[in-house]
């Protein structure tokens, strides 16, 4: 038998959580198939939304210099402690209303702003010197931007401020301020579509409109798509080519620094480890969709946000990755070069 | 000639570094080799999120060591702290490990070993160490089958033993009485029907969801889900839904910190779901409420529970309450819970070395063996003959105003635990 | 044309010096006790030859090495512990090994037969995820991440052996392997792997079968991959969890044959010898000492104002993570990585031309030639 000690001051604490918790704990039992479903695909898109958008991050640098910058998503990582930093030291968590909403919008294009700058600064110290070498050395190189990237997000999360919580604990995850609080932004019977789920779209949209832009109708989308289907051809009809790879480099950055404030504030988690997960599903999504195609990236993305939750919902949590994976390979056999890839030129 | 060349450069350029370094290491302090010198090593993964516990874990140590002046019986005892965990891995690496249980037991001043962190860790030390007779005294691990026979896999626990003799000691209670005790509480004073366990696929924390689930089974609790989880992934929020559709009223994790235990909550509670959450050990430290957040943990976001094999820092009375006392004024903050397991197996330690007549590590092995109705920080209590600590009291907690805030201390009584 | 051959003393010497230092050992100080991590740089080592094989010879990048290295660790496991039925004992569980570790490589070869370049390695990647996540979910076989104990020790006509013995199995194990891979890479097969590496069609036009050749290519990686695994479990008597075998693991064998230098067969020890023991002795060893000399953690107080704020903000800064050696870990790591591939990007020993033009002053050296943009 269990003998309980208890002061009356903790079984305060217990009638609490009895009094207005049991009731409403299991309200929730009356969710629908119809409902269930739903609630899983706002989940998905959401989570897709965002794997897009670092996907794009991804597909850019690959479809110009034909590297897997395994650097992308540890460089989200720091855009997300960048992030978490400008909050703290501003105390933005306490903005509210107009002020608030300035806020974020200003976060964004800051993050943005520090993610392509430090994107473009790994290329022209890692990444550059290396053009005319392997494929093998460039990936190798990735490799290591990535664990200095990590590292650097380790010495960053020890700084003494009070949203890291200081102390020795800079491995340990710091939560990010609710700055779009997770509550129902409405409802359609029981399924919930919260003001973060709003706001994945509202960011996500439109980058992926002025990227489209960006690339179809302007002169330096002219000059980067046609560094990525020949550079020396491109050298020769006069573009800067080291100028249009920087400008890529600097652009999939800004858009993971986009992808790191909505990730942090979507999942109020910041960690200096995230950016592995980070970069894998994105990386995957842009594989899937055909690296090196930008509606591939978002296709992939969404795809990978859709397949992850289903998963979880129907198959069971633990086989979630073996289940992306596995649709990976099957598209890769059957179509190898991705759903919407042109096909691969005879190199290795 | 013309074609060697090329080659011995990069030969050259690389036997120099390697020169360099071994001179550079040679110029690092050599450990003195006085006569009466015996050396204690820990084995924790110093890398990593874990960090934070073990820093504190390590000051434990050091102050037990410290206290005693750093001599035990006229002998000096030197203390060297290694890292199981490597930065690739970002956790406990089993190279390291085994690089460690084997540094440990070829050094021949030493005589003991306070680790490891992970139970899955100790499973590779402890043959090692046993072979050698070196005495490991774990401050962490939970996971039953190192003790307990018929707890584990049925060749548990007589493979961590392949000299016969059990070296092996633990100052914490196993997971077979802290997830029954987590049971208990969700049954009796949560007055919860329906749980849904979660748990992070690994030896600790499926250990411990898998007794949740079968004392569950004992008490009438209905166990709508039984899931591990994948501990990397960004959000849990389909599983939240899952959980909600199901209408479970209680929610058990059994895992750590590292293993995104806070995500969960916090999925949990931004997908509309108040039940409450409750969690083992592995969660008991600062950086799970660091994790969490001020709002998923408030009261109004759903209650939070976690158990723990003992009393937190500032219930500990006695040699307990003067260690925290000690503590805070060294290092300026409450220790993390498990500072005072690491200051309790190095005191254990040094007390049997200091009552050995001999001090080898045979003789030390059976005075420590041999602690009978120690008087430590966590009370009086004993080693059992697999080498588990008689002391079981348990607690349970919550988290109120971002700290810890204690609720009821279990004693789980000696009979419980089969 | 390789300095081994114009010396043939060299490869002996090493092998000899490798040979003597257990037994020279206990008569250096602590400090330079190797032998413990040397075992890992061996086991590492015939990982990294598995891989030169696909990777360096016939240029089929693969980023799931690990998965093979998973399968053989589990095989040897299943197929030599107490707990199941079969309990082969060390060297028929090694020959089990070996096969299924050729049977998987054959298993993930032919399917991905036209997928190519990057897409490979990320199906590749994929297969390693996999195989990690189906050993820990398939727990009723596996065991999942409780691991198999106890796996026996490697054992010689009977006897199970000690450290030392491992010691020396482990060697005559690198040495057979490498001796193995420097006769595979002059072998017909051998011939045609590096061939389509360098020009598939035209080694298709000069009569080699590429599918034929890239099949078996995977088979003697992963057989290899698969007893590198199967040697590491041996020596530390469990299988451990199966996320030991993860994407980490496939990185650091990827990192071992490129700085050694692709393709190259004697780059691909030296490779081993930098990352494990940059990893496992020179960090490891760094930390110790810089650790005997650490600093205490500040008292807590009332910061102080003005520039004193910026003082103290810093100081409690350097003194939360910087102190402490192992926190740089993956900064020191991920710069000699970078600062390798700009400086010496064909890796440290790059195979020698297998014939006499082009000159050698060119960077054209095989590894160079894949893929190298213009």
């Amino acid at each position: 038998m269990l003998r309980a000690v208890a002061a009356a001051e903790q079984l305060a604490i217990l009638a609490l959580a009895r009094a207005d918790g049991v009731p409403s704990f299991a309200a929730d039992g009356t969710l629908s198939t119809w409902e269930v479903l739903s609630q899983q695909l706002v989940t998905g898109l959401s989570n897709g939304m965002i794997i897009a958008l670092i996907a794009i991050g991804y597909t850019m640098v690959y479809g110009i210099v034909e590297l897997i910058n395994f650097a992308h998503g540890d460089l989200c990582m720091l855009g997300a402690f960048f992030a978490l930093t400008a909050v703290g030291a501003l105390g933005m968590d306490a903005w509210g209303g107009a002020g608030g909403t300035l806020g974020l919008v200003a976060l964004l294009a800051a993050t943005a702003v520090f993610c392509g700058s430090l994107n473009w600064t790994v290329n022209r110290l890692a990444y550059r010197p290396l053009r005319k070498a392997s494929k093998l050395s460039l990936l190798v190189a990735a490799i290591g931007a990535s664990f200095v990237l990590v590292n650097l997000g380790l010495f960053w999360g020890g700084m003494p401020m009070e949203v890291f919580s200081g102390g020795n604990s800079a491995a340990a995850p710091k939560a990010f301020p609710a700055l779009v609080e997770p509550k129902p932004a409405f409802t359609v019977g029981d399924v919930i579509v919260s003001r973060p789920d709003v706001l994945v779209l509202c960011v996500t949209l439109p980058l992926m409109a002025g990227l489209t832009w960006l690339v179809r109708f302007t002169k330096l989308g002219k000059a980067m798509r046609a560094v990525a289907q020949n550079p020396t051809a491109a050298a020769l009809m006069g573009i800067d080519v080291e100028r249009v790879i920087g400008a890529s480099f600097f652009i999939g950055g800004s858009l993971g620094g986009f992808a790191a404030v909505v990730y942090s504030i979507y999942n109020q988690t910041v960690g200096f480890q995230m950016g592995y997960r980070m970069g894998m599903d994105a990386f995957i999504a842009a594989v899937l969709g055909g690296i090196g195609n930008l509606p591939g990236a978002v296709l992939g993305g969404l795809l990978i946000g859709l397949v992850r939750a289903m998963s979880d919902g129907y198959i069971e949590a633990r086989w979630t990755n073996s289940v992306v994976f596995g649709i990976l390979i099957l598209i890769l056999v059957f179509r190898p070069s991705g759903l919407l890839g042109a096909k691969l030129r005879e190199k290795v | 000639m013309a074609m060697i060349r090329p080659m011995i450069r990069p030969i050259a350029a690389v036997t120099s570094a390697l020169a360099c370094l071994t001179l550079a290491l040679a110029a690092a302090p050599a450990p003195q080799d006085g006569a009466k010198t015996l050396k204690v090593f820990s084995s924790l993964p110093r890398t990593g999120s874990a960090n934070s516990q073990t820093t504190s874990i390590v000051n434990g140590i050091k102050m037990a060591i410290e206290e005693r002046g750093g001599q035990v019986d006229g002998w000096t005892i030197a203390y060297e702290d290694l890292d199981d965990a490597s930065p690739q891995k970002g956790n406990w690496d089993q190279n390291l490990e085994a690089a460690n249980a084997n540094k440990a037991a070829k050094d021949p001043a030493c005589v003991g070993y306070i680790g490891t962190y992970n139970s899955g860790a100790a499973k590779i030390a402890m043959p090692i160490l046993n072979k050698a007779g070196v005495v490991m005294v774990s401050p962490g691990n939970t996971y039953p089958g190192l003790t307990k026979p018929g707890a584990g896999e049925p060749n548990e626990p007589k493979i961590y033993r392949p000299s016969g003799k059990v070296s092996y000691f633990r100052v914490v209670p196993t997971d077979d009485i802290q997830g029954a005790v987590a049971c208990e509480f969700c049954v009796q004073d949560l007055k919860a029907k329906k749980a849904f366990v979660l748990h992070d696929r690994e030896l600790y924390g499926k250990g411990i969801a898998d007794v949740f689930k079968k004392s569950a089974a004992a008490s009438g609790l209905e166990v709508a889900g039984f899931e591990g989880v994948d501990p990397k992934a960004s959000n849990y929020r389909s599983l939240v839904t899952k959980i909600r559709s199901t209408g479970a009223d209680v929610v058990f994790y059994g895992g750590t910190t590292q293993n995104n235990a806070a995500q969960i909550l916090k999925d949990l509670r931004s997908g509309g779901c108040k039940a409450p959450f409750v969690s083992p050990d592995g969660t008991f430290e600062k950086a799970y409420i660091e994790a969490a957040g001020k709002d998923a943990m408030s009261p109004e976001a759903g209650p939070v529970f976690i158990t723990f094999g003992g009393l937190p820092s500032e219930k500990l009375t006695g040699l307990g309450a003067e260690f925290v006392k000690k503590y805070q004024a060294k290092h300026g903050e409450i220790p993390e819970a498990y500072a005072v397991y690491g200051y309790e197996a190095c005191r254990v330690l040094l007390d049997a070395i200091d009552r050995a007549d001999a001090k080898d590590r045979a003789a030390i092995l059976a005075a420590v063996a041999a602690t009978k109705d120690f008087r430590g920080a966590l009370g009086t209590w004993s080693f059992d003959e697999n080498g588990d600590t008689t002391h079981r009291t348990m607690s349970v907690n919550t988290v109120k105003d971002g700290e810890f805030s204690f609720v009821k201390a279990v004693d789980s009584g000696a009979g419980k635990a089969k | 044309m390789s300095a081994a051959r114009r010396n043939p003393l060299v490869p002996w010497l090493g092998i000899a010096a490798l040979a003597a230092w257990p037994l020279v050992e206990p008569y250096l100080p602590a400090w330079m006790h190797l032998g413990e991590p040397l075992t890992e740089v061996f086991v590492y080592a015939i990982l990294g030859l598995g891989l030169n094989i696909l990777t360096g010879f016939t240029g089929l990048l693969n980023l799931g090495v690990a998965a093979f290295a998973a399968i053989g660790a589990y095989t040897y496991s299943i197929a030599t512990c107490e707990i199941y039925p079969f309990q082969l004992g060390f060297w028929p569980g090694l020959a089990v090994t070996a096969a299924a570790g050729a049977l998987a490589g054959f298993l993930l070869g032919a399917p991905t037969l036209r997928v190519r370049g990057d897409y490979l390695a990320i199906v590749t990647l994929g297969f390693g995820e996999i195989v990690k996540d189906v050993l820990v979910n398939l727990d009723t076989i596996t065991k999942g991440t409780q691991g198999i104990n106890p796996v026996p020790p490697p054992s010689l006509l009977g006897t199970a052996l000690e450290a030392r013995g491992q010691y020396w199995l482990l060697l005559a194990f690198v040495v057979a392997t490498f001796a193995g891979a420097r006769a595979l890479e002059r072998s017909r097969v051998g011939r045609a792997w590096i061939s389509i590496r360098e020009d598939e069609l035209a080694s298709r036009a000069m009569g080699i079968r590429p599918d034929h050749a890239k099949m078996l290519a995977f088979a003697a990686c992963a057989s290899l991959a698969a007893l590198s695994g199967a040697l590491l479990v041996s020596r530390l008597s469990s299988s451990g969890e199966p996320s030991n075998y993860g994407f980490e693991l496939s990185i650091v064998a990827l990192c071992i044959i490129i700085v050694g230098g692709i393709g190259s067969v004697r780059g691909t020890l030296l490779g081993a010898v930098v990352m494990v023991g940059m990893n496992s002795i020179v960090l490891v060893r760094l930390s110790e000492a810089l650790n005997s000399s650490g600093a205490d953690a500040v008292q807590a107080g009332e910061p102080p104002a003005g520039i004193g704020a910026v003082w103290h903000f810093l100081r409690t800064w350097v003194q939360n993570v910087f102190l402490s050696p192992t926190n740089w870990k993956f900064l020191l790591f991920g710069l000699a990585l970078i600062l390798m591939m700009i400086f010496r990007p064909q890796g440290i020993l790059p195979p020698l031309a297998v014939h006499e033009d082009p000159p050698e002053d060119e960077p054209g050296a095989p590894g160079a030639g894949q893929g190298a943009r213009p």
